[in-house]
């Protein structure tokens, strides 16, 4: 009697498992290709816009070492770092990463990574300072430079020359002067969605720049601590002229943020004068599908002007490089790969083919005679990035400049009292354990 | 009404006839603990290590470089005080208080009055309604969340566009989320719009556990419907109620993706609730001794808050 | 008047009653559909608008244009029918194990007095207060050290740890709620305490097993963070994780048109396997139950 009860409950549960189990059983390789297979975590952005890349380096990899599999893995920009930390715990994980650059101190200063010999790699006299810091701890290289993105400012040429705007702004007066006459022309009254310049709230990237062009930073070192500097005074000149060019010239949430809805998709749909946006940005509001291909030949770009006559203000250098964890066994493979991935071909490829910034200012001139390209190219000669410490990632989780920038959006007044509680809110989480 | 399946067997010669009551002796029949012990031994093969994991981490100081080295370090109580000595985590521990009692109300209380209409209807429109009331449920949050957020779009929003175009001009352009007030109203509007299907579906289950016959008895005796609902219905569907009510509120306490995703993964720190403090705080920045102990904290908050329903199941042992 | 015709006014008096709040209550069932189903809408119509008139600032209730394009790139989207597959393969594995281990826990629980039921009752219900990202980790873990990463045998088994309290303490109350007669009345014909149960009292909790069979299904449909971090081939991939990629798959921009369409041909099987059992959520007591 007690079987009676006991054998089913046990042979339903078993049936599901085993169903589950087999199914999961038929679609594993056998085992001993998966013991050599090189498991490499990119991001969907390679499959979607340089897959003949990732498809040539993995050839190329394979004649050098026939008995190797590629196990390509395309990841989420959501959740990676969680599943990365669940595999390095369990001491298994993949043998090459994508990060993006402002994600690797932390894991090089934890030692999660495994260092590597700049000499390995292709271009390395040549790589972008940027990318090249980022991956770097401690004199050491702990993850090599992929690709860059640099921003610059798309604009609608038939609503410049509709407004009386015939020459392209060289100083950030120039900028907002342009941007008065668009609102004149198009805004206001006549159509209150218009912004000159879509600038959401809680766009750091680009609104930080404007403190790095009066010459303030986010945070510097001093006597070994770190000290948030957001409120001195270059700092703030800097704050007080994004507020000006957000609060009069954009019609964008003040709560916002590029993404949500994406920046270059509002550009398309017309009532916007300018934005601050990536190359790929530009292509993306001419989308078939989401954009508006009637706009083709009325974008053009060019890079945000500084305040300082003759200089570009400094964009902010995105991007991702590629590291091994200390938990691969075929770190030599791995490392192998990765030249294979970042040699001077694929750079091509990425450029041309994604748009991109290649990681190497020896290629930096490849898209000089794309319009749609050259600007950003030219833009990344001033660039900035943050600062250069493991606890820099918790400063963006902690949304600290987010919440800085449009809390001054709708309380200008109180700017100087925003900039001084986010530095203090940096320099805890910067020098936190 | 007292639950009548507690009065144990000896007090009821009347119903059971005598020659039968030998036969239906407890210890001849099967086992209790043999019918626990399979869905026992999934929960502790799964969750036993991780729970003891989780205990065990509260006490350790366990960020990225202990993970690595796949050890930790005792610091004893120190997440503990850094969690209960942080102004913010007070804060934040009443703002998800406050939450959860009016989505849990909210949610009983629209739920049981949906069912209580489903009853009501003709098989037609009830099929209709829960069937619409299970898409609503099975929608994945990453999808419903992201519709609710265009639809309170500062721009592109049909709320904000409908509400202009009724003449109210205050909501033009309107962000919903920097006015706390209104953003929680919107994400409680989200989460008992979530939660509700479920509530309004088992407890129209529970309904038809009503017998008719009493209904239409105590119908044709005068009894109006507030009093059937009162004297019949709700006594029946009290274990349910409370069943409903405690899972609510285990639920809506932990409320993370909602926020989450309409404030894009970046929530200010006015929309935090104890779930994303922990992630935020921790989680996020691999401080998991620390989050190991805010999600003791959290459930410690948790037993608290629905003890009263613990004390009342395990004093009066209710249910033989 | 005759005797007849007094009779008559007063039913059919009470039969217009009944017809007008017949009435009332179905509008009130209408505008209540409208109301809930209102997002849902949103989803569907979104799936047949084209890429552009997603973001409109005049909101297009219903598609100015519309395109089955969406529905077509959503399912040859790379992973489709493959993340379908192994969501439905969890689901089911999940549904059939949770609710057959929960029942006959829950009759323990409801229906036995022994040793150590409060400490078991307490327990459960317990478990349920944990929150889950501070088990992610743990978990994963816990099923490395078996082999049962990147395996969907590996999720199922999580899921059902996760769904079984629920699923038990539901059931329980159910099985509260049906009078100790029924199973006398059973254990008369001379059947054990256990065919009895069986016997009886499956089918009258029905109701309460389709509730939490749907509820276990959608939970399982719906989980994102475990299968994502537990499963890394694309092969294995679930829905939910084939749907987020659209989110965050890439830095560029969300097509939020093929994610709609794609949620929209995801969310089927639960409303096929809803209506499937919804009918046992009306059959009641009746089916031989005792009379009062």
């Amino acid at each position: 009697m007690r079987l009676r009860l006991f054998a089913p409950a046990v042979l339903v549960v078993a049936i599901a498992i085993a169903a589950a189990t087999a199914t999961g059983a038929s679609q594993a390789s056998p085992a001993k290709a998966q013991a050599d297979a090189l498991t490499v975590w990119l991001m969907g952005d390679a499959q979607a816009n340089w897959p003949e890349a990732v498809a040539a380096a993995t050839q190329s990899f394979k004649s050098r070492h026939p008995g190797v599999d590629v196990n390509v893995q395309y990841q989420s920009w959501g959740d990676y770092k969680t599943k990365f930390e669940a595999t390095l715990s369990a001491g298994s994980g993949p043998d090459v990463i994508e990060f993006g650059n402002t994600d690797v101190p932390k894991y090089s200063a934890a030692g999660a990574l495994s260092p590597l010999n700049r000499s390995d790699f292709p271009n390395s006299g040549t790589w972008l300072s940027g990318l090249t810091k980022a991956g770097s701890y401690n004199g050491r290289l702990f993850a090599v430079p992929y690709y860059a993105g640099a921003r610059g400012v798309i604009y609608r040429t038939d609503q410049y020359k509709a407004a009386g705007i015939t020459k392209v702004p060289k100083t950030l007066a120039e900028f907002n002067a342009a941007n008065a006459k668009l609102m004149k022309r198009f805004g206001g009254a006549k159509n209150r969605n218009y912004s000159a310049v879509y600038f959401p709230g809680r766009y750091w990237y680009a609104a930080m720049s404007f403190v790095y062009d009066y010459g303030g930073q986010i945070a510097k070192t001093k006597g070994g601590k770190w000290v948030g500097t957001l409120h001195e005074p270059k700092a703030l000149s800097g704050l007080t002229a994004w507020r000006n060019v957000a609060r009069s010239y954009s019609r964008a949430n003040k709560t916002g943020d590029e993404a949500h809805p994406q920046q270059a998709l509002v550009f398309a749909k017309g009532s916007v004068g300018s934005f601050v946006g990536n190359g790929w940005e530009w292509p993306y509001a001419l989308d078939p599908k989401v954009g508006n291909p009637a706009l083709a030949g009325k974008i053009g770009a060019y890079p945000m002007p500084s305040h300082t006559p003759g200089k570009y203000m400094p964009t902010f250098l995105g991007g991702s490089n590629l590291a091994v964890p200390i938990t691969s066994k075929q770190k030599a493979l791995a490392a192998d790969w990765i030249a294979a991935f970042t040699n001077t071909q694929n750079m091509t490829r990425m450029a041309t083919g994604g748009g991109v910034i290649p990681n190497t200012t020896s290629l930096a001139r490849i898209n000089a005679s794309k319009p749609t390209l050259a600007p950003f190219a030219e833009a990344a000669k001033y660039s900035w990035f943050v600062p250069s410490t493991p606890n820099w990632a918790n400063v963006e989780s902690a949304n600290v400049l987010q919440t800085m920038l449009s809390g001054i959006l709708r309380n200008p007044a109180k700017t100087k009292e925003l900039a001084t509680a986010a530095s203090e809110r940096i320099t805890e989480i910067l020098n936190a354990r | 009404m007292k639950d009548e399946t507690a009065v144990p067997l000896a007090v009821e010669p009347a119903l059971v006839p005598a020659r039968r009551r030998r036969r239906v002796r407890p210890g001849r029949a099967v086992s209790p603990y043999l019918l626990l012990l399979p869905a026992l031994a999934v929960i502790v093969a799964v969750l036993g290590y991780p729970l003891y994991r989780l205990v065990a981490l509260s006490f350790q100081e366990y960020g990225l470089a202990e993970l690595i080295a796949r050890e930790g370090r005792w610091i004893g109580l120190d997440n503990y005080e850094t969690i209960l000595g942080d102004r913010r985590f007070w804060t934040v521990l009443g703002r998800t208080v406050a939450f959860t009692a009016v989505t849990v109300g909210l949610t009983m209380v629209l739920g049981t009055l949906i069912a209580l209409l489903l009853a009501r209807l003709g098989t037609f429109m009830r099929l209709l309604i829960t069937t619409g009331l299970v898409l609503v449920w099975s929608m994945p949050p990453v999808v419903s969340v992201n519709i609710w957020s265009w639809m309170v779009d500062y721009e592109f929003g049909v709320l904000n566009w409908g509400l202009a175009e009724l003449g109210l001009d205050y909501f033009a352009r309107h962000d919903w989320f920097v006015n706390p007030i209104e953003g929680f109203a919107v994400i409680t509007a989200i989460v008992v719009w979530g939660a509700i299907p479920f509530v309004a579906i088992t407890i129209f289950a529970g309904l038809t556990q009503v017998s008719g016959e009493m209904v239409e008895a105590a119908s044709i005796d005068g009894a109006g419907a507030f009093r059937i609902f009162r004297d019949i219905t709700l006594p029946i569907l009290k274990p349910i109620f409370v069943i409903l009510a405690s899972l609510s509120v285990i639920w809506n306490f932990q409320v993370f993706s909602q926020i989450w995703i309409i404030r894009n993964a970046r929530p200010e720190e006015h929309y935090f609730l104890l779930s994303i403090y922990s992630f935020v705080e921790s989680f996020n920045a691999s401080r998991y001794g620390l989050g190991s102990a805010i999600a003791l904290v959290m459930v410690l908050a948790m037993l608290c808050v629905t003890f009263v329903y613990i004390r009342q199941m395990v004093r009066i042992g209710e249910i033989d | 008047m005759s005797a007849l015709a007094q009779t008559a006014q007063p039913r059919r008096r009470r039969r217009l009653r009944r017809v007008v709040r017949r009435f009332w209550l179905n509008l009130l069932g209408l505008v209540l559909f409208a109301v809930m189903v209102f997002p849902v809408y949103w989803m569907v119509a979104t799936a047949f608008k084209r890429g552009n008139d997603v973001l409109s600032f005049t909101p297009q209730f219903v598609p100015r244009h519309p395109t089955l394009a969406n529905f077509r790139d959503a399912i040859d989207r790379e992973l489709f029918w493959s993340s379908v597959r192994n969501s439905l393969i969890v689901v089911g594995a999940v549904v059939l194990a949770s609710v057959v281990l929960a029942f006959l826990a829950a009759l323990a629980l409801a229906k036995f007095r022994f040793y150590g039921r409060r400490a078991f009752v307490v327990i459960i219900f317990s478990v349920q207060m944990v929150p889950l990202a501070a088990l992610i980790i743990p978990l994963y873990i816990t099923l490395s050290s078996v082999g049962q990463v990147d395996r969907l045998s590996g999720v199922v088994i999580a899921y059902v740890a996760l769904v079984l309290p629920f699923c038990v303490w539901t059931l329980r109350g159910f099985l509260a709620g049906v009078p100790k007669e029924l199973e006398e009345a059973a254990m008369v014909d001379g059947s054990t305490r256990f065919g009895a149960f069986v016997r009886i009292l499956l089918p009258l909790v029905g109701p309460g097993l389709v509730a939490t069979s749907i509820f276990a299904f959608i939970q399982a449909w719906n989980e994102y963070i475990i299968a994502y971090v537990l499963l890394s081939s694309a092969s294995k991939q679930t829905v939910t994780i084939w749907l987020a990629n659209f989110t965050t798959g890439t830095t560029r921009g969300v097509d939020w048109a093929t994610l709609m369409a794609g949620a929209t041909l995801t969310a089927l099987p639960v409303v096929v396997f809803f209506v499937l059992v919804h009918r046992r959520i009306a059959f009641g007591l009746t089916a031989g139950a005792v009379k009062q």
